[in-house]
């Protein structure tokens, strides 16, 4: 049975103004599955609908089993909700935070305080866990709520862009932590706006804009949709003309850049060892190579003809070479 | 983390649903004890009310249908009332900026029923109110108001209790409405207005024209006489606080129900 299925989810608010139009998307139980999309694209209205926050207008929505509206009951017990905006009561100490999230899912005292202690130290917090919610640091915020959503050991967790305005530090920290989550079992539902963070984290990603979907698969797959990798050469010596006459045998050429030869490697990345070889029998010196995979911002552009916001991806359009064994590989 | 949320061994529902109310009030607490100056507001408005009043008019007693010759025997349960008013409207200020930082959807989450997540605002607002009722009757006894009986002291801090309770119904009910602190006039003043169309300040012989007919229709009169009979003569009207106790419960039953209406319908807009 899916952890998720949502089927033709609606939701206009007064005047009008449809901000979900017929979104639907199936999630694996035990996947990672990732919205993403630029700000106003409805993501947060399809987590606010799925965690039973905000009541759809059209379609319907199924959680853990159940139905959205008519169990939503049994929805709240069965998710673990980390909202975009912390929310977090700065008086609070985090130990107080996460006893009142434990008591809210009707947790004893006793059960409650054990599995506290936990989390706390689970995400590093046991040392700040007595001091005040308002002295902690963005990073520190997210990841007490981040344990506050845990403490009743939810089947499907949301995060609504869990590591928006996080240092890189921090956001590699959540990362780390929802990846774990997953491996032990939790099916794991996150919006985001950063490219990296879909292409890393996530097995299956729905790319949303306008309020519809306009792409969904695996990462891989989407980016395979929009083309192959780029593998841009630079030389040291030699002709261009000869470079690019070798490089024309492993795909299509595209224009030169910047005095470098690029090639649309029609085999994949595979075909980069085959590729330097044969420069280098031709007698040129490679000063660079640089593999550039198509990234899904490029899925983005491909399906509406926009990037997403360049303000809020956080990182560059293609994706490092830590990501995965995807994205650049420099020589 | 393997352990998933429908294998957990919980307490029954009334004993989690307590802890919940219990867990909320802990929370509201807080503010007091971690912020004391957040309680001024709420102390100082009636405090200064009753004092002043009591300086300008206290020859009011004067006049036909008063029947005690210390004013501030008459007017202290209007302000004991005047505090559990801006005490309990508070929970919806407070509510309103839950609504607006995003407090509130981590309580709308949890599997906590509403009528549990209203009783806890509504309990410690009721809880809240003793702060200035306390204060008040410090102030209040040392400057002359009559002695109750302790039945009487009892009666009145239960009744401030009540209007507290139904203060931050009217609070929760408006915060729910128009999820905004910006509301938060609204909130304060409408309990201002129901306090002080009852018989405050001059008993209902003297009062005339529409605020006579208000405040005869007023429920609250029925409460303002109900603790007044305490402080005025000296030992409970028995009567009186029967309907007095009538009254606040119909004010909590409708206002209750009304914010639990709100309560239910949040997310439908």
């Amino acid at each position: 049975m899916p952890a998720i299925e949502v089927t033709g989810l609606e939701r206009e608010f007064e005047g009008g103004i449809r901000a979900v139009d017929g979104v639907d998307l199936e999630v694996a139980a035990g996947g990672i599955y990732a919205f993403l999309g630029p700000n106003g694209a409805g993501k947060t209205t399809t987590v606010r609908m799925l965690t039973t926050l905000l009541r759809p207008t059209g379609g319907s929505a199924r959680v853990a089993g159940h139905e959205v509206i008519a169990e939503a009951a049994a929805v709240r017990r069965s998710i673990g909700v980390a909202l975009q905006e912390a929310a977090l009561d700065p008086l609070m100490t985090g130990r107080e935070l996460i006893a009142l999230q434990a008591t809210l899912h009707g947790l004893g005292g006793g059960e409650g305080r054990r599995r506290g202690g936990a989390l706390l130290e689970r995400v590093g917090l046991s040392g700040a866990a007595d001091r005040r919610v308002g002295t902690y640091s963005g990073g520190m915020r997210r990841r007490l709520d981040l344990a506050a959503a845990l403490v009743h050991e939810p089947r499907v967790l949301f995060l609504d862009e869990p590591t928006t305005g996080l240092d890189p530090v921090s956001r590699k920290a959540i990362w780390e932590e929802v990846a774990a989550l997953n491996r032990e079992g939790a099916t794991v539902f996150l919006t985001t706006q950063y490219l990296e963070e879909a292409d890393r984290l996530a097995d299956r990603v729905g790319i949303i804009a306008r309020g519809r979907i306009v792409a969904e698969g695996t990462p891989g797959s989407l980016k395979a949709e929009v083309g192959h990798p780029h593998l841009e050469i630079g030389l040291a010596e030699g002709s261009i003309e000869r470079a690019e006459g070798i490089g024309a045998a492993f795909g299509r050429l595209q224009p030169a850049r910047d005095g470098k030869v690029l090639v649309e490697l029609e085999g994949g990345a595979t075909q980069v060892a085959r590729v330097v070889r044969a420069l280098d029998d031709a007698g040129l010196a490679v000063e660079s190579l640089e593999l550039v995979e198509p990234t899904l911002d490029d899925v983005f552009v491909a399906k509406t003809g926009e990037h997403i916001e360049a303000g809020a991806s956080g990182e560059p359009a293609a994706a490092p070479a830590a990501a995965d064994g995807e994205g650049s590989a420099r020589a | 983390m393997t352990a998933r949320a429908e294998s957990v061994a919980r307490p029954p529902a009334l004993r989690a649903d307590l802890a919940t109310v219990r867990v909320l009030v802990r929370r509201a607490a807080n503010e007091i004890l971690r912020v004391p100056g957040a309680a001024i507001p709420g102390v100082l408005a009636p405090t200064i009310f009753f004092v002043g009043l009591t300086a300008v008019f206290s020859g009011l007693t004067a006049l036909r249908g008063f029947d005690t010759d210390t004013y501030q025997s008459f007017i202290v349960p209007i302000s004991l009332l005047q505090g559990a008013g801006f005490t309990g409207a508070a929970a919806g200020v407070n509510l309103a900026r839950d609504i607006e930082q995003g407090w509130f959807d981590r309580l709308l989450v949890s599997p906590a029923p509403r009528p549990v997540l209203l009783a806890g605002m509504v309990a410690s607002a009721s809880l809240r109110s003793l702060i200035p009722a306390t204060f008040l009757l410090a102030i209040g006894f040392a400057i002359g108001v009559g002695w109750p009986g302790l039945d009487g002291l009892v009666l009145a801090l239960a009744f401030v209790m009540a209007t507290g309770a139904v203060a931050a119904c009217w609070g929760v009910m408006i915060a729910l409405r128009f999820r905004t602190q910006s509301a938060a006039p609204l909130m304060q003043s409408g309990m201002f207005v129901l306090v002080l169309t009852t018989t405050a300040y001059a008993p209902l012989d003297v009062l005339q024209g529409w605020l006579a007919d208000i405040a005869r229709l007023n429920p609250l009169t029925q409460v303002v006489e109900a603790i007044r009979s305490g402080f005025v003569t000296g030992s409970v009207s028995w009567a009186d606080a029967g309907q007095g106790a009538l009254a606040v419960a119909a004010l909590l039953a409708v206002l209750g129900a009304i914010a639990l209406y709100q309560l239910n319908r949040t997310g439908r807009r």
